[in-house]
């Protein structure tokens, strides 16, 4: 599975990565900040959006946003070290799942696993 | 200025009642002046009437004398008095008569005059007293009158206007102080007011300081903790390569005491946001034994690493106006709490019931060691734990009865505890909106 990270802190993405590519065995592609990932997502074809809530330049929700206009299929999982329940409703409108930091990389994984299995199901 | 108009009208009553006074003094002297003439007068009509009554020399003598003797120096007098004792040296009665008789009928004149002199001067002395009076009233009502306009009507609407401030309505700024004692009280009142403002204003940059603080720190503190998480939840679970014995052992302490680091940061986040009033409470009506069953349901693992049982007696079917999210935390804190200082094979109960004031009190019993009288109001502060924790099962961050606290507080309820060594806590909260839920509510909720 292809997926797109966004997240502005290389710590955070480079473990992110790891854990995907070898507990999960996807494919992850890296953008820094948010007009990065907008590139990204409007030149390759990608099965996931894994997005940091706040990052330079465009944030996680506008990133989503201009996703969402021309993708509305998509799954998108949130990051975000705020996690007060008005924000996290902003970020399931557009989103699939949320994750508030500090998470332990397995759980992004255990989230894919589940989103994936609903969508086999249908 | 309000006291130099004071002072003049002071001064003008003060003078207008002094010179009153005077001329009245002066009248007064004017009177006795003809009081004095009039008995002169009465005493020479006397002693001239008197010449005839004895008809003896010597009482005519004595009489002359006697005349002689008020007139004095009087010029005008004499010569009438001359008249008669040059007619009484030469034995000339008839002249003597007729000269004295003109001279009684003179001084019954003179008399007569004096007496409508005194009449006038007393006519005048009333006028003038009256006169006076009026005037002085007439200035005390002045006064009175000015003083109410300019002191007390000032002063009223003065303190209105304070008034207005203490409700939040700053009226004063714009009005144009009046030139006068009332308008430098008005400065100052204003300067003051604009001191306090300005200090609200302080204090609400303060505010929003602390506010950004809150919101960085969560954002600064949870991101390296992301890091640190990963790294040590991707070295344990091997897929980095095998770790084994010691090393593995350091691994997992290290990922157990950032556990605990970042459940501390987030209790000091939650509190520092619940203390700062950004934690807006999101109340909706729940049926509560819902909200128990979930939070119970959640702590049933961590009970049961404890060998602790969790008993949840019934309540009946209630709903409570509450943020279900919050609520949780406060029972979620109260009940592991219990978990942590019951003994193995322990019972933790938790019932529901109604206190005196009609609350919702939930009440969570264990069977710990009890907490002593002194711990019992401690135990409720940040940061402060009771001082006979001697098996607690997971380090707590001292946190977690403070923002059961502050929550319970925000839901306008109470909390608190009943302990007695060696038997057993009892904590309990109370939550204010609750009602029952009838047959047709529950249908359309759900």
């Amino acid at each position: 599975m292809r997926i797109l990270l966004a997240e502005d802190d290389p710590n955070i993405s480079v473990i992110t990565q790891l854990c995907l590519e070898k507990i999960g065995g996807h494919t992850v592609t890296i953008a820094s900040d948010g007009e990065r990932a907008i590139h990204a997502s409007k030149t390759e074809q990608f099965d996931l959006f894994i997005l940091d809530g706040m990052m330079p330049k465009f944030s996680g929700i506008q990133v989503a946003e201009e996703i969402r206009k021309t993708n509305t299929e998509t799954p998108i999982i949130f990051l975000s070290a705020r996690s007060e329940p008005k924000e996290v409703d902003t970020f399931l409108k557009f989103a699939t799942g949320f994750i508030p930091k500090p998470f332990d990389p397995q759980k992004i994984c255990q989230a894919i696993e589940t989103i994936l299995k609903q969508r086999k199901a249908v | 200025m309000i006291r130099t108009k004071l002072r003049l009208l002071f001064m003008a009553t003060l003078i207008s009642l002094l010179g009153f006074s005077g001329v009245g003094y002066k009248t007064y002297r004017e009177l006795d002046a003809v009081q004095r003439q009039m008995d002169l007068s009465w005493d020479l009509r006397a002693a001239t009437v008197d010449l005839w009554r004895y008809r003896y020399e010597d009482s005519i003598r004595q009489n002359l004398e006697r005349i002689q003797k008020v007139i004095d120096k009087d010029l005008v007098r004499s010569e009438p008095l001359d008249k008669m004792i040059r007619s009484y040296v030469s034995r000339d009665i008839p002249t003597l008569r007729t000269v004295s008789e003109n001279f009684v009928y003179r001084e019954t004149q003179i008399l007569f005059d004096l007496r409508a002199k005194q009449r006038s001067l007393w006519d005048q002395l009333f006028q003038m007293a009256a006169f006076a009076i009026g005037i002085s009233t007439l200035c005390v009502l002045f006064l009175m009158s000015f003083i109410r306009s300019k002191v007390f009507r000032s002063m009223d609407h003065l303190s209105g206007r304070m008034m207005d401030f203490l409700v939040d309505r700053y009226s004063f700024q714009f009005t144009e102080p009046e030139r006068n004692e009332f308008g430098n009280l008005q400065k100052t009142f204003n300067a003051l007011a604009q001191r306090s403002i300005n200090n609200m204003e302080e204090l609400r940059l303060l505010d929003q300081a602390k506010s950004e603080f809150v919101s960085i720190a969560s954002h600064e503190l949870r991101t390296p903790m992301t890091s640190i998480k990963g790294s040590l939840s991707l070295l344990t679970s091997g897929v980095m390569g095998e770790v084994e014995g010691g090393s593995l052992k350091l691994l997992r302490i290290a990922e157990v005491e950032t556990d605990r680091l970042i459940r501390l940061i987030n209790d000091l986040l939650d509190l520092a946001k619940i203390e700062a009033k950004q934690l807006p409470l999101q109340c909706e009506w729940r049926p509560w034994k819902e909200v128990t069953e979930k939070t119970i349901e959640s702590l049933i693992g961590f009970a049961h690493q404890g060998k602790v049982q969790l008993v949840c007696e019934p309540s009946g079917t209630l709903e409570t106006f509450i943020d279900a999210d919050r609520i949780q935390q406060v029972l979620t804190n109260l009940i592991s709490n219990a978990v942590k200082f019951s003994p193995e094979h322990g019972v933790v109960r938790i019932r529901s019931k109604i206190d005196y004031k009609n609350h919702l009190m939930i009440e969570i019993e264990d069977e710990g060691p009890g907490i002593n009288e002194q711990d019992q109001a401690l135990i409720f502060q940040k940061f402060r734990q009771g001082t006979n924790s001697d098996r607690p099962l997971v380090k707590g961050t001292g946190l977690g009865l403070a923002i059961a606290k502050a929550l319970v507080e925000e839901h306008g309820g109470t909390i608190g505890v009943r302990a007695e060594l060696g038997v057993g806590s009892t904590f309990y909260f109370t939550i204010p909106q609750w009602r029952k839920a009838s047959l047709g509510e529950r249908k359309t909720a759900a």
